[in-house]
């Protein structure tokens, strides 16, 4: 029997129909509110080639020392600063320094944007049944969805580029920072909050003095796992033309140089490996702080 | 050991007709078709799949493909068997190397005149240039930096070049470089992939923006947008040859893009065992109103290769049959 | 209600489950529990709860596990909202405060003490003693000043920056009790604050709080499921089963007149020697009585401690200004500290 072995679908020209009419909806979108989208987003895009000249335009020992500053400040952990000064020498010294500072600028900015707009979100979704409900299916089709299947459409609504790099990062990174923000607040210690409540305590006073600092560790994994995840983007991000080490990458793929695609490689997951390592020792100084000695 | 000399031939001759059924049948065995990632290539890999399949009883499959990679494949490993459209301007000195190394046989055209047909180049929209007459040819191009606003750059303009990994991007990289576009206040920008190319093309010219981008014929984006190639001048085949298609040429000359040579490319040893497959490949030329009607039928129906192919067979029956036996046909025509 | 009177629970309802209005329509239709449950199955928690709380007494209210008691506490403060009922504290109803009033009354009217504790482990000591403060909006200065004064009057001075984690369980508590203490409210609410701690540090938090009780003389309401320490500290005693109060009377009144077999039952293992007072069982004055003067608050142990070291047959009894008010032979001892048979029980 024929409808045994093949699925009865919709006939193809119905499919051809509804998939045309969604093209053309989607450009007449595109027309209209395309320059005005392009407008909003123009600021943003101004500070992403501002942070990344100021990178690019820096020289090379005040850049690497300020990295260790920060990574001492984080972690005070002198193993951890020599690691890193080390590994970003030994990028410089294989001739990546530039790509490597282009993606740093890039995933430096998406993971601010990460973070400014998953927080909120996050602490909105512990307070409302609803919201989770509702916002949970959409942070799964933002991390599992192919890229492609939105970066074209960005393209076609903003062209080729750094922002619409930064929207397809920010789509794919932002779900765990928010996931986690929801999380760590809701599995703050009952007790806390009661008594919390029970000292009159009001609503922003129980956010900022009880449930963030509580939740602060488990916020803190999830920043450091959209890290991860933004600069797993990278090489996407190249596939609409933005630069940095995806795009060596991307050129070792599709020309088969298996060298340069190694040394790429590599480069980013040594700035996943130094980033990971200051975030978690970061949070784990968190932790330490208010836990006393354990 | 008991065996008599009878068992010994009765073993031989079982084995030879076991081999000799199986070489029957090895006639046509598994075909791989090389499907590129654009349009026209994907209808002609399915149209080449279909008819091999049901005329000719192989056991065909596509499988995906870009130039680079593909020409490598066949020439290093012999798979796929047959690249159907293979642009052979960007890789001619590994062809021609794999030909004489005899690896690879070039069967026959694609395109029917593709010198008059088809062809690379720098395009601009045709709206520019009721505004700015002068952009039909580079040096009108050069003096008008402005027209072409980079969004990532502003105050230069942009070159669109190619992606990663097509032979176009070293071309083009040359051709910049010989034009002396950067001193003209031209970037040259890598798309990243032939999505985002076609993307912001069509970006851009919805918009009713200035682009100066590369980009080839025929191809579903420029039977949909009006575009014009710029006149960078008369082309010189062997300072092509020699340098501008070459990765690191020195000191590549102003020049324009050769006459395309798309050519249907087979392994060598598909070539020689199969005889009846390859007569179909010598004699599948596409005529530039066939392959219009399906690039056409693609972008308005938003049909795939596999779909487009399927409906070509239905519709143009008259320009099929003509590429193979009238028994051939008919077989092909049942299972339609 | 009096007006020393400071909390007045009125015929408090608290219904669990998914639509407790309906639940408490059937109720007032006259469904008794185990119906409600069967048929509906709600649950309720408690069950037509009147008390009256007298201001600076301690009011324990004491009941098994499951019977409210934590529930009922927590009505005080609004923690828990009831299905029916009026909780008047000073006058106002609870239930009717807006947000801003609320909070103010848990700010500055009340404080709480958690069986848990729930500290906040994530700050030190001194920034939980003072937490109170912080959300009254008292100056750096003030809330310096006071947690100090607390965290010494507590005994944890010294321990001012360690964190909770680093504390035992007795430690822990007495933050908890400065934490509470530091805000000057009227009300403590203690929540078995003592029932996670082992019985010698028990005692001597129990110490502590009658201590600080006699200075400060705040109204405190305090669970538990610890007779004797209901019966130590006590000045009222409410008993809860099952959602309901079976018996709200003073101590010795609930030894000597239990409402029924259950609560007779309860104190059938009390040392009622060291608890009931003399006051409680001593028999009219007879002219011409002469013995050892005691005051009436003289426990029985003590008294037969006396009896032991005098001659004599009996005692008389004073009240606290020293005036005799009656007079107590061993017999009379003896027979007091019998329980009360089933016939006086339902009497």
């Amino acid at each position: 029997m024929m409808w045994s072995n093949t699925f009865p679908q919709i006939a193809e020209s119905t499919l051809r129909t509804l998939s045309r009419a969604i093209d053309k909806g989607y450009l007449t979108f595109s027309r209209e509110y395309g320059a005005a989208i392009e407008a909003f987003f123009e600021p943003l895009l101004y500070f992403l080639i501002g942070f990344e000249r100021v990178l690019l335009g820096s020289p090379w020992w005040v850049i690497i020392g300020t990295i260790g500053l920060i990574s001492y400040a984080a972690s005070r952990s002198w193993k951890l600063v020599l690691g890193v000064v080390l590994a970003l020498c030994l990028i410089g010294v294989f001739g990546m320094w530039e790509n490597t500072m282009r993606t740093m600028a890039m995933i430096l900015v998406c993971t601010l944007l990460s973070i400014l707009i998953g927080i909120p979100i996050g602490i909105f979704m512990s307070r409302s049944g609803r919201g989770q409900k509702i916002i949970l299916p959409i942070l799964d089709v933002m991390q599992t969805m192919p890229s492609f299947v939105y970066l074209i459409p960005v393209v076609m609504l903003l062209g080729i580029g750094r922002v619409p790099g930064l929207i397809a990062v920010v789509i794919y990174a932002i779900p765990p920072v928010i996931r986690l923000t929801n999380l760590g607040i809701r599995l703050v210690e009952k007790d806390a909050l009661e008594a919390a409540e029970a000292f009159g305590a009001s609503r922003l006073q129980k956010l900022l003095k009880v449930q963030l600092p509580l939740a602060l560790p488990t916020i803190m994994a999830g920043i450091n796992q959209t890290i991860m995840m933004a600069l797993a983007m990278v090489v996407i991000a190249s596939m609409i033309g933005v630069r940095g080490l995806g795009q060596p990458v991307l050129q070792a793929v599709t020309n088969q140089y298996f060298a340069l695609g190694l040394f790429n490689g590599t480069a980013v997951v040594v700035l996943a490996i130094i980033f990971d390592r200051v975030t978690q020792r970061f949070g784990l100084r968190l932790q330490k702080h208010r836990e006393g000695a354990r | 050991m008991k065996i008599t000399k009878p068992s010994y031939i009765v073993a031989i001759a079982f084995a030879l007709g076991v081999l000799g059924s199986t070489a029957a049948q090895a006639a046509c065995g598994k075909v791989t078709i090389a499907e590129m990632n654009w349009a026209s290539a994907q209808a002609a890999a399915r149209v080449d799949a279909f008819i091999l399949k049901h005329g000719y009883g192989c056991a065909s499959e596509t499988v995906p493909g870009d130039t680079m990679p593909t020409a490598v494949s066949m020439t290093e490993k012999g798979r796929p068997d047959i690249a159907p459209e293979l642009w052979l301007n960007n890789i001619k000195e590994p062809i021609d190397k794999a030909i004489k190394e005899k690896r690879l046989v070039i069967v026959g055209d694609v395109l029917q005149n593709a010198d008059k047909n088809a062809g690379e180049g720098w395009w601009v929209p045709r709206y520019m240039l009721e505004k700015t007459p002068e952009l039909t040819t580079i040096e009108g191009v050069k003096k008008h930096a402005s027209l072409f606003k980079d969004p990532e750059d502003p105050g230069k303009g942009r070159l669109l070049g190619c992606p990663a990994g097509w032979a176009c991007q070293i071309s083009t990289q040359n051709l910049y470089d010989a034009f002396a576009m950067k001193d003209a206040g031209f970037n040259l920008v890598d798309p990243g992939s032939g999505a985002a190319l076609a993307g912001a093309i069509a970006k851009a010219y919805n918009r009713g923006e200035g682009i100066l981008t590369y980009y080839w014929a025929p191809t579903s984006l420029l039977s949909k947008l009006d575009m014009v190639r710029v006149d960078m001048g008369p082309h010189d085949k062997n300072a092509f040859e020699k340098c501008i298609g070459i990765a690191d040429c020195a000191n590549p000359k102003p020049n324009s893009f050769p006459v395309s040579e798309i050519k249907t490319v087979v392994a060598t040893k598909f070539a020689n065992t199969n005889p009846a497959p390859m007569e179909y490949l010598k004699s599948r030329v596409w005529t530039p109103e066939a392959f219009g009607a399906v690039l056409t039928y693609m972008e308005k129906e938003q049909a795939n290769g596999q779909a487009a192919a399927v409906w070509f067979l239905k519709n143009h029956e008259k320009t099929w049959s003509e590429w193979v036996p009238a028994n051939i046909a008919a077989k092909v025509k049942a299972a339609l | 209600m009096t007006t020393d009177t400071i909390i007045s629970i009125r015929n408090l309802y608290k219904v669990f489950g998914k639509d407790p209005a309906k639940a408490m329509r059937l109720i007032h239709q006259g469904m008794s529990k185990d119906e409600l449950l069967e048929k509906t199955g709600h649950v309720i928690g408690l069950n037509n709860v009147s008390l009256d709380m007298e201001r600076h007494r301690i009011q324990v209210v004491m009941g098994l596990s499951g019977s409210g008691k934590s529930t009922l506490i927590r009505h005080i403060n609004r923690l828990i909202v009831p299905t029916a009922g009026q909780i008047l504290v000073d006058g106002e109803d609870v239930l009717q405060l807006n947000p801003v009033a609320l909070r103010a009354l848990r700010r500055f009217k009340i404080s709480m003490v958690f069986q848990k504790f729930s500290l906040f482990p994530h700050r030190s000591v001194f920034e939980n003693v003072g937490y109170g403060l912080e959300t009254q909006g008292a100056t750096k200065s003030k809330i310096k000043e006071t947690s100090m004064r607390w965290i010494n009057r507590v005994g944890l001075a010294g321990f001012e920056n360690h964190y909770p984690g680093q504390l035992s369980g007795g430690m822990q508590q007495r933050v908890g009790l400065a934490r509470a203490l530091a805000t000057d409210a009227d009300i403590l609410l203690m929540d078995e604050a003592f029932s996670a701690l082992d019985p010698l540090i028990r005692t001597e938090m129990q110490d502590v709080l009658l201590d600080l009780q006699n200075e400060l003389q705040k109204t405190i309401v305090f669970i538990t499921h610890d007779l004797d320490e209901a019966l130590r500290i006590g000045d009222n005693i409410a008993i809860l089963r099952d959602g309901e109060i079976i018996q709200s009377d003073d101590p010795q009144n609930i030894l000597l007149k239990p409402a029924d077999a259950y609560i007779a039952d309860f104190m059938k293992d009390i040392n009622r020697a060291r608890v009931l007072r003399v006051r409680a069982i001593m028999k009219p004055l007879e002219p011409l009585d002469e013995g050892p003067v005691v005051k009436g608050t003289t426990t029985i142990e003590e008294a037969l401690q006396i009896f032991a070291e005098t001659s004599g047959d009996k005692l008389i009894i004073t009240d606290r200004q020293g005036n005799r008010i009656g007079r107590l032979t061993v017999e009379d001892m003896i027979r007091g500290m019998r329980r009360p048979t089933a016939e006086e029980i339902h009497a």
